[in-house]
């Protein structure tokens, strides 16, 4: 457990390196919202213009909280590059603890720094109800841990830096586009039958809609009012990426597989 | 057998075509500095990484500190450590917080951790440097930075692949100390290198690997003393030999072999040194072959690679690794 615990504290020095893409990204939020956000909410109906407005801001949040979560894939590669891959493989931790801390150290620190832009977004939209705002965060951490564990694995599986370069830029385009962070689920419906169906699936639809219900923007969940199914999902995602697929790649990381 | 820390039984890895250890047959002594001495491509780092878990033989077993290296790889981290031969820290990292972090992991309490941390540091010169980040540090700082590892964790077998690679003359020589600190502090230590002279002055046995083979294993002077003509003598004429006088230099019963480095240089090795000399001196002023300088030596291990392979470690490490026919 201690060294599960030294994993993560690495992972989390590391991020705090990054301070150039930690302001980018702050930046690339802050136009996302008061440029596209603003504008965008306009060409809706004159009525729901701020309620769209508050639902792409907390769509926005979460694609932050699933990008900054990836970003532990990159950290491998970079790694591989110097080497510094092979020196974590030969250290006294188990690949069960490396993969672990790693996955948990990739959710904790997009939190730290989603918690800022967090708090933004709670003075933008406002806070209905403090313990379904805990409830959803928490269950939050599921999502981070999951798409940590998600990358973590693909990087782990493809061994090519640019590979998983292009690969997660397509999937992103695929999980982002395919869920409900930046259009209702009723509009994805009129659009097509099978967009709908893989909405309903897919992880980042369920993050969205629990931080929405959290917020109080209840208007236009996909699964509204009850919180029960996004949670399982999560927690499904969660497992399955994080023990589940723990169990694959450290069969691949024994002994050098990952080479 | 019984006092084996490390047994390795046909260690073999492939990749795909190359054959980077070849049924690697050693056995490494509790509380020794093994030597493991090869040109680049001779199998030392592969072996070293086998050993380490790092990455898995492709055939054959090891055996370290009692423990299977592919059963029971768990095991066998928790008794080892290990100096990279390029150092792996991320370039954004500094200093403290690589050394930091890998005491912490390696299980040392805060106190220790502190301690070893700044007396390894500074023992290398590395004190002031400590807040840099790596990418500003220079390859022999970065290197420094490699070995520190090992020195703070004392791990109970240390693996150290290359310590002094790109390091200053002064400070190769506070390693080596350093080495054999911690040789004397209970660790049991295999040193990979290609300089000779670091395998003869600090290992206790030196294995010869070439082309992913062990080719010799014993105590360097054993290993030396191996060598039929053990002593050396090169001698720097200042023109061309002749093929007449190499004929009579070869002819002393005490001359073992002659080869010739460069057309005007050679070296004989032979017996009774001391007796023989006065003799090819006076062959050489006879035959109107004035000596420019002559240089009398111990065999080094430099020899006993030559002697083993057939190769200087220049030409073997020119040669590459060893290859199978598909």
């Amino acid at each position: 457990m201690k060294r599960l615990i030294l994993v993560i504290e690495r992972d989390l020095q590391m991020f705090l390196q990054y301070k150039f893409l930690i302001i980018m990204r702050a930046i690339w939020f802050a136009a996302q919202v008061a440029f596209f956000g603003l504008i965008a909410s306009r060409m809706v109906v004159p009525e729901l213009a701020d309620v769209y407005f508050e639902y792409y801001v907390a769509g926005v949040v979460i694609m932050m909280l699933y990008s900054t979560s990836v970003f532990i894939g990159y950290d491998i590669f970079e790694e591989a590059e110097h080497g510094v891959f092979e020196y974590l493989l030969s250290l006294p931790v188990s690949r069960r603890e490396l993969v672990l801390g790693r996955s948990i150290g990739g959710g904790i620190r997009s939190f730290i720094f989603i918690g800022p832009i967090v708090a933004i977004t709670l003075f933008v939209i406002g806070l209905a109800n403090p313990l379904n705002f805990l409830i959803a965060f928490s269950a939050l951490f599921l999502f981070a841990f999951g798409v940590s564990g998600m990358s973590i694995t693909i990087a782990v599986g493809l061994k090519s830096g640019d590979r998983f370069d292009i690969l997660m830029g397509v999937l992103n385009a695929f999980i982002i586009r395919l869920s409900t962070t930046m259009y209702p689920q009723v509009f994805v419906q009129d659009a097509s039958q099978l967009y709908a169906a893989l909405t309903t699936i897919n992880p980042v639809t369920f993050a969205s809609d629990l931080f929405r219900w959290g917020v109080g923007i209840e208007k236009y969940l996909t699964i509204a009012p009850m919180p029960l199914a996004p949670i399982l999902g999560l927690t499904a995602f969660f497992f399955a990426f994080t023990f589940v697929g723990v169990t694959v790649y450290e069969k691949r990381l024994e002994g050098g597989g990952w080479q | 057998m019984s006092d084996s820390i490390i047994s390795t039984m046909d260690l073999t890895k492939r990749f795909e075509d190359l054959v980077a250890v070849d049924h690697l047959n050693l056995n490494i002594e509790d509380g020794e500095i093994f030597g493991l001495l090869g040109p680049n491509g001779a199998g030392k780092t592969t072996t070293v990484l086998m050993l380490t878990t790092v990455i898995k033989p492709t055939e054959g077993n090891a055996v370290v500190g009692g423990f299977d290296v592919k059963r029971q790889p768990d095991d066998v981290r928790r008794l080892i450590g290990i100096c990279f031969q390029e150092p792996k820290i991320l370039w954004v990292s500094n200093s403290w917080d690589v050394l930091n972090w890998h005491a912490k992991v390696c299980g040392l309490s805060t106190q220790e951790r502190k301690t070893r941390v700044k007396d390894v540091l500074e023992s290398l010169n590395m004190w002031s440097h400590r807040q840099k980040k790596v990418h500003g540090l220079s390859g022999g700082m970065r290197k420094r930075i490699e070995i520190a590892k090992v020195l703070i964790q004392r791990p109970k077998i240390a693996f150290i692949d290359e310590p002094t690679a790109q390091i200053d003359v002064i400070g190769k020589h506070k390693i080596w100390n350093m080495i054999r600190e911690l040789r004397d502090a209970g660790s049991t230590i295999i040193l990979a290198t290609n300089e000779l002279y670091e395998a003869d002055i600090l290992s206790d046995r030196v294995a010869i690997m070439h082309k992913g083979r062990l080719m010799v294993c014993d105590t360097p002077k054993t290993l030396k003393d191996s060598i039929p003509g053990g002593d050396s003598v090169e001698i720097q004429l200042e023109k061309e030999v002749t093929k007449n006088v190499l004929e009579k230099l070869k002819a002393f019963h005490e001359v073992v072999d002659v080869v010739n480095i460069d057309p005007d240089r050679l070296r004989a090795y032979l017996n009774n040194v001391e007796e023989v000399v006065p003799d090819i001196m006076k062959l050489f002023l006879r035959s109107r072959m004035p000596v420019k300088s002559i240089h009398v030596s111990e065999p080094s291990l430099d020899d006993v690679f030559v002697h083993y392979t057939g190769l200087t470690i220049e030409a073997a490490e020119q040669e590459g690794p060893a290859r199978r026919h598909k």
